[in-house]
């Protein structure tokens, strides 16, 4: 089964996306420049789960007027299979990649309402002050209670949230765009993560948010959990038995959507989707899934184009 | 909200005690029983009726009680004091203890304020648009703990020993202030944006609490150390929250401003902070 949208044939299925702890931290600094750099490093490495410890991104840069300092900010967000998990990987990079990034500091980006649980961030990194970090208490008894830790580093001083929110998000949204060339299935691909990334509350944690190497669960080869998705290369497509890729098309690239709930996830596949059919030479787009057998959460193509 | 007014009959050598004057106590009440309310000359026990005449509208829920006094009430002590919610406004002058112990709510003074107001304030906006005299927000003798939340503005100036023993919440200057502001300081923040009196900072022992000094100071004690002068990051949040939430638009001026950080008071081992704002 299948239908049209912009021209382009869509196969009427569904991503399965599965639960992950997700955070968000606001890292502010001097410039953009350095609120950018400190956000591109501390989401290096962290495409997937299947082999970093986390899916990370940058949901968007944000303006002096909407940080909590007045400083120009970037969002990030970090997903974890667990709140353990989570907490670990958001130790170690806020440690490494932005503590170590000159006039940085980092605030908690979830709103109370929407926070399951708290994680102790700055209540953790302070030890790396050697006893001469500074608690900063603010609005005890007359305005919204608020706790901090001024660490002393050889620039200054460091500033970071006390607790930094969590809660059960959503990740592996998805959606395949398949085209009759290379380029043109780029450039449909990035015309949807710009679109994605005008949708708050998400990121796509692969480079430049696309994904050229989708995979499927296992591999001929015993000692490997995960490879190529076979049925999704069109330079096999011939050799293979169950070949998804259509006659005439030549590329496909996988757009991964992570978000704090369903809904913006599915709202992000949505107008991904709308975006990429946009381009002259998508043909096809549909999404992966593994029959619902594993992932909670069902995002249905047509549906999330019902959502833009 | 539901307004009370109180507007003073007579006024008194002696001066009346009134702990009553508080939302807590009228909110449920009807105007005779504000009326009843005691009140205290010397040991003498009033209503406090005599003394006030007292118009309006109570309500049943605290939060909603507002309560205006309309007039000088110099003679008339501890207003607002253990209040919990609702709004106190007084239209003139106040007497001592005004605020003090409260733990919630807004008490906004538009003349001056006598010694101890906000003392031992646990929660809570008391806004002073005049001056207020000493030991504000202060720890009553024997006490071991003063201001423990809640904030103080006052416009003009302050007296001496202002936040002695703070362990949390603000109070922020925007006049001058006496000697020993945060006698024992032990956490808690006290901003001053005109000229900070001498020995400030005396005996305090830190607890992440500072004093920032945006204006002229009088003297350092000996027994602070000069650290370094910087532009932390921290400071731009506290501005920034002077600036929205209580309306100091002077306090933007400040955003960026090197401060030299004086670590101290080394007499006894503390690590308090006071912060002052370089010139130029």
């Amino acid at each position: 089964m299948s239908f049209t949208h912009n021209g382009v044939l869509i196969e009427d299925t569904f991503a399965e996306a599965f639960t992950m702890w997700g955070s968000r931290v606001i890292i502010t600094a001097a410039t953009s420049k350095w609120a950018k750099t400190a956000a591109n490093t501390i989401t290096g490495f962290a495409t997937s789960v299947i082999s970093c410890d986390c899916e990370a991104g940058i949901e968007g840069d944000m303006s002096e007027d909407l940080t909590p300092d007045g400083r120009p900010g970037t969002s990030v967000m970090v997903y974890g299979f667990s709140r353990g998990k989570l907490s670990e990987s958001l130790l170690a990079r806020l440690g490494q990649c932005v503590l170590t990034c000159p006039s940085t500091a980092v605030y908690n980006g979830l709103p109370n309402d929407q926070i399951d649980e708290m994680l102790d961030i700055g209540k953790s990194l302070r030890f790396f002050g050697d006893g001469y970090q500074v608690k900063m208490r603010m609005g005890d008894g007359w305005s919204k209670q608020r706790r901090l830790w001024r660490i002393p580093v050889m620039e200054g001083e460091f500033l970071v949230e006390e607790k930094v929110g969590c809660k059960k998000g959503v990740a592996g949204g998805n959606f395949l765009i398949m085209g009759d060339s290379q380029d043109a299935t780029l450039k449909a691909a990035e015309d949807a993560v710009e679109a994605i990334h005008k949708v708050p509350g998400v990121i796509t944690p692969f480079p430049g948010g696309v994904c050229r190497s989708g995979s499927k669960v296992g591999s001929t080869y015993k000692f490997l959990k995960a490879s190529t998705n076979t049925p999704f290369c069109p330079s096999i497509k011939n050799t293979i038995k169950l070949s998804k890729v259509p006659e005439g098309l030549n590329s496909v690239l996988e757009i991964v959507i992570n978000g704090l709930n369903e809904i913006d996830v599915k709202r992000a596949m949505g107008v991904g989707v709308d975006a990429a059919t946009k381009v002259k030479g998508v043909r096809w787009i549909t999404a992966v899934n593994f029959d619902g057998k594993l992932g909670k959460f069902k995002l249905g193509l047509k549906d999330s184009l019902g959502g833009i | 909200m539901n307004n009370i007014t109180l507007i003073p009959k007579k006024s008194s050598k002696i001066p009346i005690e009134a702990e009553a004057i508080t939302p807590d106590n009228f909110a449920g009440k009807t105007l005779e029983g504000i009326r009843k309310l005691s009140v205290y000359i010397g040991n003498g026990v009033h209503d406090l009726g005599e003394f006030f005449e007292v118009t309006g509208e109570s309500t049943e829920v605290t939060r909603e009680q507002s309560i205006i006094v309309d007039g000088d009430v110099a003679h008339v002590k501890y207003i607002g004091r253990g209040m919990t919610a609702g709004e106190v406004m007084i239209r003139g002058n106040v007497g001592m203890h005004t605020g003090s112990m409260m733990s919630g709510g807004s008490l906004t003074v538009e003349g001056n304020t006598d010694d101890w107001a906000g003392a031992e304030m646990k929660g809570g906006l008391l806004r002073i648009h005049g001056n207020a005299k000493d030991l504000l927000g202060s720890a009553y003798r024997g006490s071991s703990e003063g201001l423990t939340g809640g904030c103080i503005v006052i416009d003009g100036n302050i007296g001496s020993e202002a936040g002695s023993f703070m362990r949390r919440g603000m109070i922020v200057v925007r006049g001058d202030t006496g000697n020993y502001t945060g006698l024992q300081l032990n956490g808690g923040v006290i901003f001053v944006f005109g000229r900070l009196g001498k020995r400030a900072g005396a005996l305090a022992k830190g607890n992440g609490g500072f004093i920032a000094c945006y204006g002229e100071i009088e003297e350092i004690l000996p027994t602070y150390i000069l650290e370094t002068t910087y532009t932390p990051t921290f400071m731009r949040l506290y501005l920034r929250e002077l600036s929205g939430k209580l309306g100091l638009e002077e306090a933007t001026r400040f955003i960026g401003a090197p401060l030299s950080r004086y670590r101290g008071d080394m007499a006894v081992g503390g690590n308090a902070e006071i912060l002052l704002a370089q010139k130029g």
